[in-house]
């Protein structure tokens, strides 16, 4: 684009200087804390993360539950994303935008109204006790449940989204093709919709899964300290303990399992590909 | 026999929009038929509905003796050739043409696939994916695609109409070899009159969601039934007989420039090899008019005279 590269290079260099003093500098500042033994380099305080068993507990709870978000998302949003794209293109765009609508409601309002609904006198509660199905309220908030809950709802429109798009830029006529050389509606999906949407679904589900996995308001007011998540867990350290070396330890598996999670999408989306 | 694919008052509709209303035709067993009409006159409509993929309101859909108007498209023995093709561009040629025979676990899959490539002349690609082909190869392995299957109805949907010129004669060469060679009964749908007449064996012209004429190229050119069916079919100049509820139509062939009772400007001409085509301004309105290139020729705002003879001019009813 430039004639001169030079000038091409120079136009991103202050936003790299930005990006390097401000976050790739701090960053690499916080992860290296957790690094220094008293001989210089070592992995002691991951050995020592790893060896608490509440730490475990934390860590596969984190694990499980942005995997399930992501899953259940997958399935909800395949089905929601199918119906969108399947309705003429005016209700199509206001369905599109219900969709979107959530995206622009903060989080802390959006999880706060999850406290009226799943609490001991909530909405669902009260519907669960008046139709028998329990005799007393169920206590549903500060469980896995209840983050589960918060947590689909915050970022299942974002799988949507992903969804849709992927949807649109199927060929057109190609779920009716399937359909007329004899496929049945689950052959459709498996081996139509299924690989010329992969791209999407391995978007859509990184950006459950790490957002999932990042949140914290969510777990922070559905789950308290009852169920903490890593994210939760690492404030409670930094505030509570003044322990920066575990907190640091967690940024660097939050950050190690963003990477793994997109690295394996991909990689079961290509396997996917060359099968087919 | 000459119900092999038998429709009877189907009603179609998408939500309250009907489609088609009570539309009764009769495809006989190897016959071609076209589909013919402007957009929106129901044409692609009743094309799905014979594919399955939109379910009749009312009405009935039978092939070969079975009533298929409920049955899933899997299960109608139907093939369609999309306008878009609708290729499978994740898989390669073989596997798209295979795709119905796998579902289907043929036995003979493979010798099957091969010789539907064949067929269409595009064996050596088979391992090539859809996007590695021009837009007229596409189609042709949509055809092996459709043709593997055997299917007893087989539907094409526009079937020439994103081709050029070249093309477009090559494939409807390839559409009435397979037509002879398989003895399918073929059914597509146009909005080019000349598509029509020049592949089909009878003409089913429609409008408004309704069928407005079946007939043959033959019968359908030299006499259509209606002033619309005239106005479609290229009778470009139209006037109502007074007093009566018919009109007379002429081709622009049919109009002598030169000579006549009637006035007018040449307002367009165009060279057409060996014809020349005029358009003509005149009190009655713009008349086309068509001489061969070996006449005088009249030039652009320059006054004529012409006729349009009585013996030259179909007779239709008003529409």
């Amino acid at each position: 684009m430039f004639e001169n590269r030079a000038v091409g290079l120079a136009l991103t260099l202050p936003a790299a200087l930005f990006a390097a003093a401000l976050f790739i500098l701090p960053v690499g500042i916080l992860l290296s804390e957790a690094f220094q033994g008293e001989n210089g380099f070592s992995v002691q305080a991951y050995i020592d993360f790893f060896s608490s068993g509440r730490n475990q507990t934390v860590f596969w709870r984190t694990l499980k539950l942005a995997a399930f978000v992501a899953g259940v998302s997958a399935v909800i949003g395949y089905a929601a994303a199918f119906c969108i794209v399947s309705l003429p293109p005016t209700s199509r765009g206001r369905m599109f935008g219900l969709v979107t609508l959530p995206l622009m409601i903060s989080p802390v309002a959006r999880t706060y109204a999850w406290l009226v609904i799943l609490g001991r006198t909530g909405f669902v509660n009260a519907i669960l006790v008046d139709i028998g199905i329990m005799d007393t309220p169920a206590r549903i908030l500060f469980t896995e449940t209840a983050v589960f809950i918060g947590l689909l709802q915050l970022f299942l429109p974002l799988m949507i989204i992903s969804l849709v798009s992927a949807m649109e830029n199927m060929p057109r006529d190609a779920i009716p093709a399937a359909r007329i050389l004899g496929a049945n509606w689950f052959q459709v999906f498996t081996r139509v919709i299924l690989p010329l949407t992969r791209e999407g679904l391995v978007i859509g589900g990184t950006l459950v899964f790490t957002g999932s996995m990042t949140a914290y308001i969510t777990p922070a007011i559905l789950g308290g300290s009852k169920v903490l998540m890593l994210e939760t867990l690492l404030y409670q350290r930094v505030t509570v303990a003044n322990d920066f070396v575990a907190a640091s330890v967690i940024a660097m598996i939050l950050i190690v399992m963003a990477f793994s999670a997109n690295l394996l999408l991909k990689r079961i989306a290509t396997a996917r590909k060359t099968r087919a | 026999m000459s119900d092999f694919l038998n429709i009877s008052d189907l009603t179609l509709a998408y939500g309250r929009t009907v489609a088609v209303e009570k539309m009764n035709l009769a495809i006989a067993k190897g016959e071609l038929v076209a589909l013919l009409g402007p957009s929106g006159c129901g044409k692609t409509t009743t094309m799905r509905a014979i594919a399955g993929l939109l379910t009749p309101v009312a009405g009935s859909i039978t092939i070969d003796g079975r009533d298929v108007t409920r049955l899933a498209p899997a299960k109608r023995e139907v093939g369609l050739m999309f306008q878009s093709y609708a290729l499978f561009p994740h898989l390669t040629l073989y596997d798209n043409v295979a795709f119905g025979l796998r579902l289907r676990r043929d036995p003979d899959l493979d010798a099957k696939v091969r010789a539907g490539l064949e067929t269409v002349g595009l064996a050596k690609f088979a391992t090539r994916m859809p996007a590695d082909l021009s837009g007229g190869q596409q189609q042709r392995v949509a055809l092996a695609r459709s043709l593997v299957m055997q299917p007893k109805v087989l539907l094409l949907d526009e079937p020439l109409s994103n081709l050029d010129a070249r093309l477009r004669l090559e494939m409807r060469v390839e559409l009435q070899r397979v037509q002879q060679e398989t003895g399918v009964t073929m059914v597509f749908v146009t909005h080019d009159q000349s598509e029509a007449m020049g592949l089909a064996d009878r003409i089913v012209l429609m409008r408004g969601g309704a069928i407005e004429q079946i007939a043959t190229p033959e019968e359908i050119y030299s006499a259509p039934r209606t002033t619309f069916a005239a106005d479609f079919l290229g009778f470009e100049t139209i006037l109502p007989i007074e007093g009566e509820n018919r009109s007379m139509a002429w081709r622009p062939s049919a109009v002598v420039l030169g000579e006549g009772p009637h006035e007018g400007t040449v307002r367009g001409v165009a060279f057409a090899g060996e014809r020349r085509e005029y358009v003509v301004e005149s009190a009655i309105g713009m008349v086309k008019v068509d001489m061969p290139a070996s006449d005088t020729v009249y030039r652009i705002g320059q006054p004529v005279r012409f006729d349009l003879p009585k013996d030259r001019a179909v007779i239709v009813e008003n529409s």
